[in-house]
């Protein structure tokens, strides 16, 4: 029973089209704002990016830029004065912004599961872990597991992500931080979803246990041909496991494209930024580039390209007018009017 | 000791700084004393934090009512020495008598009286006018009488005037919710700043004891204690004080100083040669105190209810309180027969009730203000 | 577990201790000696040393105090001075049972009423009902009590005549009734507490059990075999029926009354420490785990809320048991409270010292039976303390 649930995630058969063609996730022009008592407050604006299956995808910027927004608008999570004004989240072909509520609710976990931020406290105090994975079984499996079933399956899954399957009746204050989290990915696991969102999946965790827990991300990625959507900071954990990129930055997706040219040749003045802000350990020995000047209030957005107040290369033409995202080689595309202008090299500050 | 306040000073401005989120600037604090920083501080973390207490509804009802009842409070001492009641003994509220003299028309039998409120039987009306005749007026002293133009709020069993009472009570009211609470911020905010800052057995004593009190119901042992003691109205605050002092104040109050004790000016303080007392009395309980306000405003909620029930019970020793208006009024059996003497049960009643809400509004807002994670967002 | 009771029962002893003592020293600090009140000091010196010793009034005052301390832990309280000669104890263990019955009855009623609109009113945040709800329970929370149980009986007895306005039971109708009061309350809290320990049997049972839908059909059993319980026990007293009903119909409104100052304590806690919860991320997570909404709000996070709810009701047990005292002295209710009050007023200093004693030891036993409970609830406690 449970080898032939593992299967079915490898490919969905009721799609029309062969399974290479139609992306896991398309997202298209997707915009998210937050109503507040001074206004709307442009959270996702226009986020565009197909998702291949079994591939993973990283959304990377610094906090506050969109990218948990885009996760949660994804799942529909967002808090209640949230507003999804346009756009299509297609799941499998299917647009997941048309459901009905209750439709919704049955995809998650099911279709789409998540790893949150801080897996700490992901888990409810009161009630045991397995308890916890227990439920998600009963609410989306059909029929319902027999709780020998549901032990079945959840040792294996406890096995899969390095957990003594021994702990399932332990409460979570008698886990350590990475045995919570490596049980959040044995919980996001137990319905085969088709796509799991791992937003900042290693952000709490010391640098070792880090380590482990996107070591078992790949391999479930891997192993199990998962598609997976990454979000985090950290543009390093970014590198390590992601196929694709999307550099985000005030809500939109600046720079998009295979993990290797974007590292290689990033195009966007703010990609090159960031990556030259980070400190390399194998490359050569550089003083790190500051990224000056704050976030945009995005209350109320910077004209034209929403960069332009910090950008370098700026010219008059950024703060009027919208670059597009568009591409520059096949599969990386940018939202710069002046991309060619970006050094090949990343930044170097000379003292 | 000068340099050493001062160094503190700065240590403890930055801490300010981040709590209250005003902007200070460098050498501001070094001409001045601590204790005017402190105020300074204070005033403008004030001004800052009334914005954020004016949202709140609530607490602007709380502030209101409160404002309403020490206007109240003040009517009396006015009203007697320049007002509509000035110098006249009838206005007394402890003393004074006035019945309403009302005229009724005497009837022959009990089943001629068609309205109650104008006509008498002549048997019952023997009782005022002696030998009176079907036909005749008679006129009676009543009381209590209901509103009238002497009287705003009727008089009550004994004649005298409500509206007097009631003003007269508020007073005692306040009186007693402000020894309460003096009372407590001064034995919670030592309790707890003692019990944290000194630790072993002094805490371990002094929260069991916090337990104790917490455990115990305030109103039976209030009840014993005045069955022993004559209780007046301080002795009252003071209990009501002690016991809320000691009890769960205490204990909130000891975290918070235990969060103070670990704040980097105490160590600086320390390290300049500050003996314990210095730091408990100038560096503690100065950063303790907002929160013990916050707790006051608690106490003078129950203090008012407790005095209110207490007397009400016939227990304490004052001339006159609302509980003892509505006591009276009990005991002589005005209460059983509905709404009809509403004027002894609704104003002293409700005077309790909303003085107590006032502050348990007002406090409620203030604890939003200080505990940012109650706002709404 | 019961090695946690245990230590629990020893840390109430000596709390019970203290609160004896502080009893004892303020007996001590009345005004004047009470050994006047016994003692003419015209009859000979030696007769009145007999009396002072016999009396136990001769020694110091730290043998006094352990007098006390010792008589009242055996149960001798001395004797009435109002009701001589009955003992204090026998006077008390008359009223106890139907304070305990006021007590628990109110204390549910205001616990489930207040939790279960607590709970929803924060879900709705902001609705039209989470307004007036909030602003009704702030406003039964401030109400002047006493006033309050007047207000209720005014509307609810004297002019709907729905209930009896005061009393404990109807005495034309018991006059020639073959049961005292006491036979049949007795075989009321008996029949109650049968009933209650089923209940709690069954959900105690239903944890243990593997299956979900056997501990949902165990909890319902539960249920069911207490309600059966109660109508057959009833079935088969059918003299003594109609009295029970009588004292049930004098209990309503003063329970009522009682449980709904209380409630709005409880409601208001809740509904705050729920919107606390709310904001925790294993609500965030239970939403994207596609838990249904209903099921979010009971499962995940009316449990966790109900946490420091239960925390508090130690502060609210004080305050409840101070309301039982008003509550029974308004509704003319024979039970603890009354008796205190009366016994105070009269200066019956034995039978006044002696039921606060045993109010004392009241509101210790139920804050025993919270920590269980909380000790039940929360697995982090359970685990350190019953490992």
């Amino acid at each position: 029973m449970t080898e032939t649930r593992l299967d079915t995630a490898e490919g969905d058969l009721d799609t029309p089209v062969a399974n290479g063609e139609v992306p896991i996730l398309e997202v298209n022009n997707l915009v998210m704002n937050y109503e507040m008592k001074s206004g709307m407050v442009s959270a996702v604006e226009g986020v565009s990016f197909k998702l291949p299956r079994g591939k993973s995808l990283g959304l990377v910027g610094e906090s506050g830029c969109g990218k948990t927004s885009v996760a949660l608008t994804l799942m529909q999570l967002t808090a209640n004065n949230a507003r999804i004004l346009d756009g299509e989240i297609k799941l499998d072909g299917e647009n997941l912004l048309e459901l009905s509520n209750e439709e919704m609710r049955r995809r998650r976990w099911n279709d789409v599961s998540m790893v949150f931020q801080g897996a700490m406290n992901s888990w409810n105090p009161v009630y045991t872990v397995g308890e916890q994975i227990r439920e998600t079984m009963d609410i989306h499996w059909d029929p319902k597991p027999t709780t020998a079933e549901a032990r079945a399956k959840i040792e294996e899954l406890f096995t899969l992500v390095g957990i003594n399957p021994e702990m399932i009746d332990r409460y979570p204050h008698e886990f350590s931080g990475g045995m919570k989290q490596r049980a959040v990915i044995a919980m996001a696991l137990a319905c085969d979803p088709k796509l799991i969102i791992a937003d900042e999946p290693t952000t709490a965790l010391d640098v070792i246990v880090q380590e482990q827990i996107l070591e078992e991300l790949r391999k479930i990625q891997d192993e199990l041909g998962m598609s997976i959507i990454y979000i985090s900071h950290d543009i390093a954990v970014i590198a390590e496991i992601t196929n694709l990129i999307g550099v985000m930055y005030a809500g939109k997706i600046v720079e998009l494209g295979p993990t290797e040219d974007i590292f290689a040749n990033p195009r966007h003045p703010y990609a090159w930024l960031i990556l030259s802000s980070t400190p390399s350990v194998t490359g050569p020995r550089r003083v790190l580039a500051p990224l000056e000047g704050e976030p945009p209030n995005l209350l109320d957005p910077p004209s034209g390209c929403r960069f332009h107040p910090r950008c370098p290369f700026a010219t008059q033409k950024c703060a009027d007018e919208e670059p597009p995202l568009a591409d520059i080689a096949p599969g990386h595309a940018v939202a710069c009017w002046h991309h060619d202008q970006v050094p090949a090299t990343l930044a170097k500050v000379e003292a | 000791m000068v340099i050493k306040d001062q160094e503190a000073a700065e240590l403890l401005e930055q801490d300010l700084e981040s709590v209250s989120g005003v902007e200070l600037h460098e050498g501001d604090a070094l001409p001045e004393s601590l204790w005017r920083v402190r105020w300074r501080l204070g005033w403008a973390a004030l001004k800052k934090n009334w914005k954020l207490f004016a949202e709140n509804k609530i607490g602007l009802i709380g502030l209101f009512l409160i404002l309403f009842f020490a206007l109240m409070a003040l009517a009396f001492p006015v009203f007697r020495a320049v007002g509509p009641w000035q110098d006249d003994a009838v206005y007394d509220p402890i003393i004074g008598y006035d019945a309403v003299v009302q005229e009724l028309e005497v009837v022959a039998t009990e089943a001629d009286v068609v309205d109650p409120a104008t006509q008498i039987d002549a048997v019952n009306a023997q009782l005022w006018c002696f030998g009176a005749l079907p036909g005749d007026t008679c006129e009676i002293p009543r009381a209590p009488a209901p509103p009238n133009n002497d009287h705003w709020l009727g008089t009550d069993p004994l004649g005298r005037d409500v509206a007097s009472q009631l003003t007269y009570s508020t007073r005692a009211a306040f009186f007693l919710g402000a020894v309460a609470a003096i009372v407590t911020v001064v034995v919670a905010t030592t309790v707890g700043s003692m019990a944290a800052f000194y630790g072993g057995w002094l805490d371990n004593f002094l929260m069991r004891l916090a337990d104790l009190v917490l455990l115990m119901p305030l109103i039976p042992i209030l009840i014993v204690v005045s069955g022993m003691f004559t209780v007046t109205m301080p002795l009252l605050g003071v209990m009501i004080g002690i016991l809320s002092g000691f009890g769960g104040t205490a204990i909130v109050l000891k975290s918070q100083a235990l969060s103070v004790k670990v704040k980097p000016f105490i160590d600086a303080a320390r390290v300049s040669g500050g003996s314990n007392m210095h730091l408990i009395f100038k560096h503690v309980i100065p950063n303790v105190l907002p929160l013990s306000f916050l707790y006051m405003m608690f106490t003078v909620t129950e203090a008012v209810s407790l005095e209110a029930t207490l007397s009400f019970f016939g227990l304490i020793e004052a001339p006159m309180t609302w509980g003892i208006m509505l006591s009276t009024a009990q005991t002589q059996g005005y209460l059983r027969s509905g709404l009809e003497f509403w004027w002894l049960l609704i104003p002293a009643g409700l005077a309790v009730s909303l003085l107590a809400a006032g502050f348990f509004f007002a406090g409620r807002a203030m604890d939003e203000v200080i505990n940012p994670r109650l706002r709404a967002q | 577990m019961l090695r946690f009771i245990a230590k629990r029962l020893v840390q109430m002893a000596f709390l019970f201790f203290l609160f004896l003592s502080l009893v004892f020293f303020l007996l001590q600090a009345q005004p004047g000696d009470i050994s006047s009140q016994f003692i003419n000091p015209t009859i000979p010196a030696e007769v009145q040393q007999q009396i002072l010793a016999r009396l136990g009034l001769d020694g110091s005052i730290w043998s006094q105090w352990w007098n006390y301390i010792t008589n009242f832990f055996t149960g001798n309280l001395g004797v009435s001075f109002s009701q001589f000669p009955e003992p204090v104890i026998d006077v008390i263990g008359e009223r106890i049972p139907r304070t305990l019955f006021l007590f628990t009855f109110a204390t549910l009623l205001s616990y489930i009423m207040g939790f279960t609109l607590g709970k929803r009113v924060a879900w709705k945040r902001g609705g039209f009902s989470e307004y007036t709800v909030t602003i009704g329970g702030v406003l039964l929370y401030t109400v002047f009590y006493p006033w309050f149980g007047i207000l209720m009986i005014l509307l609810f007895a004297s002019t709907l005549g729905w209930f009896p306005i005061s009393g404990f039971l109807t005495p034309e109708f018991w006059r020639n009734a073959p049961y005292t009061g006491n036979e049949v309350f007795g075989q009321m809290l008996l029949s109650l507490t049968i009933a209650g320990i089923v209940v709690v049997a069954g959900l105690i049972l239903a944890r243990r059990a593997e299956e979900r839908s056997t501990a949902r059909i165990i909890r319902r059993g539960g249920y069911a075999l207490s309600v059966l319980f109660l109508a057959g026990f009833w079935l088969l007293r059918p003299d003594m029926r109609p009295y029970a009903t009588d004292i049930i119909h004098h209990t309503i409104l003063p329970v009522v009354t009682l449980a709904l100052v209380a409630f709005a304590g409880t409601m208001l806690l809740t509904r705050s420490s729920m919107l606390e919860t709310l904001k925790e991320d294993y609500i965030l997570t239970a939403r994207a785990k596609g838990v249904p909404e209903s099921d979010i709000r009971d499962h995940h996070a009316a449990r966790n809320a109900l946490l420091p709810v239960v925390t508090s009701f130690i502060l609210g047990l004080a305050f409840i048991i101070g309301g039982g005292v008003v509550t029974e002295t308004i509704f003319s209710w024979p039970g603890m409270g009354s008796l205190l009050l009366t016994a105070t007023v009269i200066e019956d200093v034995p039978l006044a010292t002696g039921a606060l004693g045993f109010i004392g030891i009241l509101a210790l036993l139920a804050h025993l039976l919270v920590d269980i409970l909380y000790n039940v609830l929360d697995p982090r406690v359970r685990v350190q303390g019953g490992r």
